[in-house]
């Protein structure tokens, strides 16, 4: 017997028959648990976005883990150095699979406001060291764009996008 | 918060007076490169609204050490430690700017080396706060101070060889 | 109260081994790696190393007009943006010349003193975090929403302002500002008692601070400490007070100085200079001038004439003085920022010595540090 023949409309909202995957990929994406990787000035947007006006706890994602080894995304707000270029690569080495990569601002981007000819300490985007998943353009972005970046991310590990999209009126 | 063995001073022109006694009259004013004309004497009163400080000093770099004493003595407090580098003079220049704590009195002391050769004493054992700032100053002109504790990189990496603020450097 | 002696229990040497703190690490507030020393619980020697989030500013200042440097300064600090750009601003002001109006001064004013308050916050809740209480971040960051809902409304940016322009502000204020001004003093004042309440009179916080981290007067003068740090210890410096810019002789403050040099004293400090720059904000809506924003005539490629030039404001964390060096040209042939975290970190390797790490770590949240003020 087919399972949706079961269910009611109103039901099929609370409950799911689905393959272990898509059950396994939809509790991953109700609870990203995301490392406190704040460099900059984006950081202190992350915090706001953590804070109880913005409040991303509503998607799972406000326990901020300080070590890589209990994180599942790490949200990379701010300039990476080439100072500072090592220490990142092994903290996403040391995050266990599976995981994420959102690179939130300009910065972690392409490098952002500090790129010019000559510049000689900046990497142009944490892509350059290891794959990002989501790309969140702002200087800072908005704690609002950090959800919806969050948002995106849920629609990258469920194949669905969940939650309602706000359009401006 | 003058020891007991400076005199106290009550105006600029006391402290300007000090620092005469300890620049030699026939030491010529330092060049200003490219900027302004330059200072008409080593120890030279500016005004306070158009530049910021109050007291101009130029010095030879030897003399560095014992203006920064004079300054301590009377209390004040360093401000920054600024390397400039003058390419087209050949030169580099330190500046260093002090305020007081307790007044509104603002200092600065210049010194110029040559660019193939830039050394200053360290001032370090006068204020201890100028370690991080000639580490700095050294990191990105290439400027050595003499006698400092420990003149590695502070913001570029540890093994850094070359000096940014250079108007020479190419990345 | 000064740090225990080491003792130890064996005739056999001292063992230490080292620590590292950071560069990531939820209670160094940004990418700074401490390099700890540690016999056992106490540290012997903490070496803080700089640079990992070092952006190249005083690099980007000689390859920018003087006008694009500008949001750079407020990228510098940017929980206390506006005075960076205040300072950077001014600066350029006095090399050319250029008059402000009156009515952008008290914007200018008032917007610095709204940044200073949520800086304030911002620290104010980071530092209990670090100290292990996670509430008050919480009802701080819901205080500081208040003042970015106004500032953004003006600036168009929640964080990284860049509103200051030469000659005055980019834009002009309404009067939902005043009224979100004055609506916001009415609401902060019973906040700040609600804080004193449940987390200042907090016999935790009282044991975690009081006698702890002494930094005194003359520390502070020889390594360049100024802020908090330098009026904790009982100093009442004050750029605002001591070399007076912009209109700020016209207004009635004072200066919160508590001579104890502890922890306590440092955050006490920061609390009360809170309800004074309430004080200014609120006489300066009360006298709000009309007129123009913005001086008329200042040329798009500014060319400064050429000298050295400087300025210090009143940074949220201390003095910060920018010197500029013009050679007449369009781009600046110098720009030193002297920023307030750099002169203040300097002096915790010497005030760390000898304690234990978790006071260790209050006396650094306590200096309110911003790592991207120390790297630039």
């Amino acid at each position: 017997m087919e399972p949706e023949k079961v269910c009611s409309q109103d039901l099929s909202q609370i409950i799911k028959f689905a393959k272990l995957d898509e059950l396994l990929d939809l509790s991953r994406a109700n609870s990203l648990w995301p490392l406190t990787f704040g460099l900059a000035c984006c950081a202190i947007e992350m915090m706001a976005a953590g804070a109880s006006r913005f409040d991303i706890s509503r998607f799972g994602a406000e326990v901020f883990r300080p070590s890589p080894r209990h994180a599942d995304v790490m949200i990379v707000a701010g300039t990476i150095n080439k100072k500072m270029a090592p220490a990142v690569k092994t903290l996403y080495d040391q995050m266990l699979e599976p995981k994420w990569v959102i690179a939130m601002g300009n910065c972690a981007i392409s490098g952002g406001p500090y790129v010019f000819p000559g510049q000689y300490a900046v990497i142009e985007g944490v892509d350059k060291l290891f794959p990002v998943d989501v790309f969140i353009p702002g200087c800072p972005p908005r704690p609002e764009a950090l959800i919806e970046g969050i948002l995106k991310l849920e629609e990258k590990l469920t194949g669905k996008r969940r939650w309602p999209t706000v359009t401006p009126q | 918060m003058a020891n007991g063995d400076t005199p106290v001073i009550h105006s600029l022109q006391e402290l300007a007076d000090q620092f005469n006694k300890l620049i030699p009259h026939e030491t010529l004013p330092a060049a200003s490169g490219t900027t302004e004309p330059a200072p008409t004497s080593p120890v030279q009163m500016e005004d306070y609204a158009a530049k910021g400080y109050h007291l101009n000093v130029c010095v030879q770099p030897d003399q560095v050490v014992g203006a920064a004493e004079i300054l301590d003595s009377h209390g004040f407090a360093l401000d920054a430690v600024t390397g400039m580098d003058w390419i087209a003079a050949n030169e580099m220049e330190v500046v260093y700017d002090y305020f007081h704590p307790m007044n509104s009195w603002r200092v600065v002391i210049r010194t110029r080396v040559p660019r193939g050769k830039p050394e200053v004493p360290t001032i370090s054992k006068v204020y201890p706060g100028a370690d991080w700032h000639e580490r700095e100053t050294h990191e990105f002109f290439g400027i050595v101070f003499l006698g400092h504790p420990n003149l590695t990189p502070l913001l570029l990496p540890e093994d850094a060889d070359y000096h940014p603020l250079r108007k020479d450097f190419v990345a | 109260m000064s740090a225990p002696e080491i003792i130890s229990t064996s005739d056999t040497p001292r063992e230490t081994f080292v620590l590292n703190v950071g560069p990531q690490h939820p209670a160094t507030h940004g990418v700074l790696r401490l390099k700890l020393t540690m016999e056992g619980e106490y540290v012997v020697r903490a070496e803080p190393i700089c640079g990992y989030i070092h952006r190249m500013h005083e690099k980007m200042g000689e390859n920018r007009t003087w006008a694009q440097f500008l949001p750079n300064t407020g990228r510098i600090d940017y929980l206390s943006a506006m005075t960076y750009n205040h300072a950077y601003v001014a600066a350029v002001e006095r090399a050319a010349k250029i008059e402000v109006p009156l009515r952008a001064e008290y914007i200018r004013v008032i917007t610095s003193e709204l940044n200073r308050i949520s800086s304030h916050l911002v620290w104010f809740g980071a530092f209990l975090l670090d100290l292990g209480g996670f509430t008050p971040l919480l009802y701080a960051f819901d205080d500081r929403e208040q003042i970015l809902d106004i500032l953004e409304a003006v600036s168009g940016s929640r964080l990284t302002y860049c509103y200051y322009r030469f000659g005055g502000v980019c834009n002009d204020v309404d009067a939902d500002f005043v009224r979100g001004c004055r609506n916001f003093v009415a609401r902060m004042r019973p906040r700040l008692k609600m804080y004193k309440t449940l987390v200042t009179d907090n016999i935790i916080l009282r044991k975690r601070l009081e006698g702890i981290g002494f930094i005194n007067s003359e520390m502070c003068r020889k390594y360049g400490a100024t802020g908090p740090v330098i009026r904790g210890a009982g100093v009442a410096y004050d750029v605002r007070k001591i070399e007076p810019y912009s209109i700020y002789r016209d207004f009635d403050f004072d200066i919160p100085t508590f001579p104890d040099g502890d922890c306590m004293a440092r955050y006490l400090v920061r609390m009360e200079e809170m309800a004074q720059s309430l004080r200014i904000i609120e006489q300066a809506i009360g006298r709000f001038p009309d007129g123009p924003t913005l001086t008329h005539g200042v040329p798009r490629m500014l060319k400064p004439p050429a000298g050295d030039y400087c300025f210090a404001v009143e940074a949220a964390r201390g003095r910060l003085l920018v010197r500029i060096v013009s050679d007449h040209r369009e781009i600046p042939y110098r720009v030193r920022l002297r920023t307030p975290c750099f002169s203040n970190l300097s002096l915790f390797e010497e005030a760390s010595a000898g304690m234990i790490l978790p006071d260790a770590l209050a006396e650094l949240g306590s200096l309110d540090l911003v790592i991207p003020d120390i790297d630039r």
